[in-house]
């Protein structure tokens, strides 16, 4: 079935597309930045909000979805200067600290209803200065995990601050504690990095798990039911057994929009990106592996397959896959099953093994037989070479959104229901892999990547 | 935005100097049991009857060690299910499809591969309608140069879809896009044309493949299989592989077609394990030799995707819920029906032991068993492996088994498996676990060894077939909604058993699933 949607659509979608790429390519080419110079964050990566003091606005605002509809979210912003009653922004900032530190949130609640923060994986969490505890009504039903952020009042938001010691390194999620399987959903969760102490390009405490600080991911995985967010939008009843997730995401956002830059200006309320950049291993130029934390805040397991290699899984909900004599546990997959509220650190490398080269190791099979194939709806990431850091003709009509010569892998969840956004295929808990070719190899060529 | 490429045809130049002579007599083939085809010839062109636009033939160098030829179509399927299905607030049957053939069992329509290999254009041509449900089963060794031609004879039933379709080998690792099959990021092979893939495999290990074009539905529609890759270490008798060049090798493994003696060669390895078989007279956890393999393929059937897909009608796919679960293809009890031969024809040809005519044409576009058949004391190999969308729990009561390798990894890490990745290992560890029941989700892989275990006439569990007198076994999914076929009542889905024989019974397996 070539699409599901009217072909109009579809050709609004591409267009989207191909303006982007041409924004992405005139941001690549002018040093100003201009259109997101509000930000200094790097276009793909981690981007951390360094702490160990933060303060957060649980906030409604509302998010855009790849197929044009949007949806109405709450979500932990940040209160800065310039926005002192927090800005929204889904999901809630990547929160770094180093271990050891005096981790300390202040949330402001500017909903209509109370709101909390959980922090799994620690211990000894205090809220106001006193241990936090789940919290009772009069009648003795649970009201929240934890103690709460009031509903705001006319005398204004609520508020309280958390506090703990990050006392061992690993990813980590938060996420409210209050009417969980509805604030979660709504949005109320983002990610916790520790940071081992001395060492920031190790995910924890051993040697082995160094990685490129230039090659640091994190994905937030999670599902959205529009059916819920109206629901609350509107003060209606909503049936949670009814929930029927339609769109996946990652970092807050669904295929395409997940390789769009961090800070994206098309994506003013959804600044994460989850592009995967780097270079091949090499024992000289690039030793050390890309390190993606994956964080799952839905209500379902996630298979996460990425092409082009397997992943190197060395932790897990903030443990380091160790034996008791510091042994390596870690393991090799093509495919990480993330169960709902867990973490797992996964490094990865793609190295080009069987040196293919043009000129001295050409790939044994007649190649491009162009006349014999077809570039899916006319574009096409591909180069039109197989070697890393080429290029060749793509025949004409096709539009190629290859830079360099790099290589495209595309990583999504496998439960492919999951890879569509609602009745769209091509979408949803999707990304892609961008391998750049040697910078030794852009030099010989002159296709520069940037 | 693209840059002129100053290597235009330096390729097509370099490929003919490797001497663009005819293709050189090609070793064994590595292909699903049942079908007819033994050995290939010089025929690689599947499409050569169509007529296309290619200026340039495709020439094939002589180094190839393994070439396959697959084709992409529809098809219809027969799953053992009788209560139909309407679509909800419809009156329409879903399931069984109307437009199939009853007359033979058929009730849903799908897509999928066939093989095509060694079989003349003509043969080709007529195997459009015909796909098989689940994929060949194919495999190769370690370190061959393999290609896999993939052709698109288009869709019997919609000659109005054109798609495209590729081959995705699920898991290769070091993965280059033009061979990775995803057609947003290199190519896809259009109706009436073909493609030809190339593969270097140095890993060995259970993988799959399957076609990623319009993926969430041509995976669900059925082009999905099995692919794994045999040890170097097969071809030298236990002694580690690594860095040894293939050229110094002999079989000194278990012959097909022969009783095993005490003493014995096994069949094969799963890994590059260099570990004895037995330790101190015990089994080795860490071994991965076997004397029979099995690969065990998961996924799932909802009949109204199917249904639409044959009468034009689009699927939101975010309301999937499958009704059918399916092994090899089949469904619980057809799960333990032999292989099939894809090419026979059972209006007149006799169909093989076990299984009638009617059963034979019924099934035979989903042609691989999954009845695990052994002698007492055989290790065996089985390839667990998911295109599902929901996770799998397969248990085995009775036997255990041992998990020696996951997603194509042995499961004892050494230094070995870090070359090139930059993150040398320590210790060596092994993570290899004994269970019985195995829990996967969707596009993962696990090989699991049990020993089976000493026949008993005694037990409660006893038949006799034509081959003696077994103990079976129940191996199913505990997830037990996906143990029926729709709404039946009994147990169906993802169930198949296991039958252990006397030593000496049964001769040594001539491919796996057989």
């Amino acid at each position: 079935m070539p699409l599901f949607r009217p072909k109009i659509f579809v050709n609004g979608l591409r267009l989207g597309v191909l303006l982007l790429m041409c924004a992405i390519l005139a941001g690549s080419l002018s040093a100003g930045q201009d259109v997101s110079a509000a930000t200094t964050s790097p276009k793909t990566g981690l981007v951390c909000t360094s702490g160990p003091s933060f303060s957060l606005a649980a906030k409604s605002g509302y998010i855009s979805l790849p197929d044009g509809n949007s949806s109405f979210m709450w979500s932990y912003g940040l209160v800065t200067g310039a926005a002192p009653a927090g800005a929204f922004q889904f999901p809630g900032p990547f929160l770094c600290v180093n271990q050891g530190d005096v981790v300390s949130i202040t949330l402001k609640n500017y909903l209509a209803e109370d709101v909390s923060m959980i922090f799994p994986g620690q211990t000894n969490v205090m809220a106001n200065g006193v241990p936090t505890a789940p919290q009772f009504d009069v009648n003795g039903q649970l009201t929240s995990l934890t103690q709460v952020s009031a509903a705001k009042t006319t005398a204004g938001p609520g508020t309280i601050t958390y506090t703990f010691v990050a006392d061992h390194p690993g990813t980590f999620i938060y996420e409210s504690g209050t009417d969980t399987e509805k604030q979660v959903n709504m949005g109320l969760f983002g990610g916790l990095v520790v940071r081992p102490a001395g060492h920031p390009d190790y995910a924890y405490g051993r040697s082995d798990s160094q990685f490129n600080p230039a090659n640091e991911y994190a994905m937030i995985m999670s599902e959205l039911d529009p059916a819920l967010h109206q629901a609350v939008e509107r003060n209606i009843k909503y049936d949670i057994t009814q929930q029927h997730a339609r769109y996946w995401m990652l970092n807050g956002r669904s295929f395409p929009d997940t390789i769009q830059d961090n800070s994206a200006p098309i994506l003013p309320k959804q600044p994460y990106g989850s592009m995967v950049r780097l270079q091949p291993y090499s024992a000289t130029a690039n030793p050390n592996p890309a390190l993606v934390r994956y964080l799952n805040v839905g209500a379902l397991n996630h298979p996460f397959h990425p092409h082009g290699n397997h992943g190197r899984v060395i932790g897990r909900d903030g443990q380091a896959f160790a034996g008791p004599n510091g042994e390596d546990l870690s393991y090799e997959k093509f495919l990480v099953l993330v169960g709902a509220g867990q973490t797992y650190d996964v490094t990865y490398t793609w190295t080009d093994l069987d040196q293919w080269n043009p000129a001295t190791n050409p790939i044994p099979v007649t190649l491009p037989q162009q006349q014999n194939l077809t570039y899916k709806d006319g574009v096409t990431w591909y180069s039109g070479s197989p070697y890393l850091g080429h290029q060749d003709d793509l025949p004409t009509g096709t539009t190629s959104y290859n830079q360099c010569g790099e290589y495209y892998q595309v990583w999504h969840s496998h439960a492919l229901n999951e890879a569509a956004n609602y009745d769209l295929g091509f979408g949803g808990m999707f990304t892609l892999e961008r391998i750049d070719p040697p910078t030794a190899t852009q030099t010989s060529t002159g296709h520069t990547c940037s | 935005m693209k840059k002129p490429s100053r290597f235009r045809n330096v390729s097509r130049r370099g490929f003919l100097a490797l001497g663009g002579k005819t293709i050189a007599a090609v070793t064994g083939l590595s292909l699903l049991p049942g079908t007819s085809l033994a050995i290939e010839g010089p025929k690689t062109n599947t499409l050569a009857a169509i007529p296309k636009a290619s200026v340039q033939p495709v020439i094939l160098p002589t180094d190839i060690n393994r070439r396959i030829s697959l084709v992409g179509t529809d098809g219809w399927a027969s799953i053992a299910g009788t209560t139909p299905i309407k679509i909800v607030g419809g009156t329409a049957n879903v399931f069984p499809d109307p437009l199939a053939d009853a007359s033979i069992g058929k009730n849903v329509y799908t897509f999928g591969f066939r093989n095509t290999t060694g079989l003349d254009a003509n043969t080709v041509a007529g195997l459009k309608g015909e796909a098989q449900i689940s994929a060949p089963l194919l495999f190769v060794d370690e370190e061959d140069k393999v290609t896999i031609t993939l052709g698109n004879l288009g869709l019997q039933i919609r000659p109005d879809l054109v798609d495209s379709h590729t081959i995705h080998w699920h898991g290769f690792r070091n993965a280059i896009p033009l061979f990775d099959g995803v057609p947003e990021m290199s190519i896809a092979v259009p109706v009436s044309r073909d493609f030809t893939y190339f593969y270097f495999p140095h890993d060995p290990g259970t993988y799959m493949y399957h076609c990623h074009f319009e993926d969430v539905e041509h995976i669900h529609m059925g082009m999905t299989g099995v692919i794994f890759v045999r040890p170097g270490q097969n071809k030298l008798g236990g002694t580690s592989l690594i860095n040894t060049p293939i050229s110094a090798i002999g079989y000194d493994l278990l012959p097909s077609g022969t009783p095993k003696a005490s003493g014995y060669y096994p069949k094969g390895y799963a890994y590059n394990d260099n570990q004895p078989i037995s330790v101190d007279g015990s089994p080795n956890p860490l071994s991965t030799a076997y004397d029979r393999e099995f690969s065990l393929f998961m996924s799932e059937v909802w009949a109204a995707a199917h249904y639409n897909d044959a009468h034009i009608q689009a699927t939101d796919w975010s309301d999937y819920k499958s009704d059918f679960w399916l092994m090899n293809g089949r469904a619980y009890p057809d799960t333990m029906l032999p292989n099939l031969d894809t090419l026979a024809d059972y209006t007149t040809a006799t169909p093989p032991a076990g299984i009638n005519s009617y059963d034979a044409q019924r099934l035979q576009s989903q042609p691989i068993s999954s009845l695990v058949t052994a002698n007492s004391g055989d290790r065996v190999l089985l390839r667990f492996v998911s295109l599902s969308y929901q996770q799998t729990s397969m248990t085995l009561p009775g036997i255990d088994m041992t998990i020696v390798g996951k997603d194509a990894v042995y499961q004892y890490s050494d230094s070995r498996e870090s070359i090139g990745t930059g993150h040398p290992r320590l210790n060596p560890v092994s993570t290899v676990v004994t269970s019985n029941t195995i829990y996967f989700g969707p596009g993962e892989s696990v090989d699991a060894i049990f020993i089976a275990p000493t026949y008993d006439a005694t037990l409660p569990n006893s038949r006799t077939d034509a081959s003696g007198s077994y103990n079976y076994y129940l191996l199913y999914n505990r997830g037990l909604f996906q143990l029926s076929n729709g709404s039946d009542s009994g147990i169906g889905g993802q169930a198949t058993e296991v039958r252990v024989y006397p030593s000496g019974t049964l001769l040594a397996q001539t491919a796996p699933n057989a």
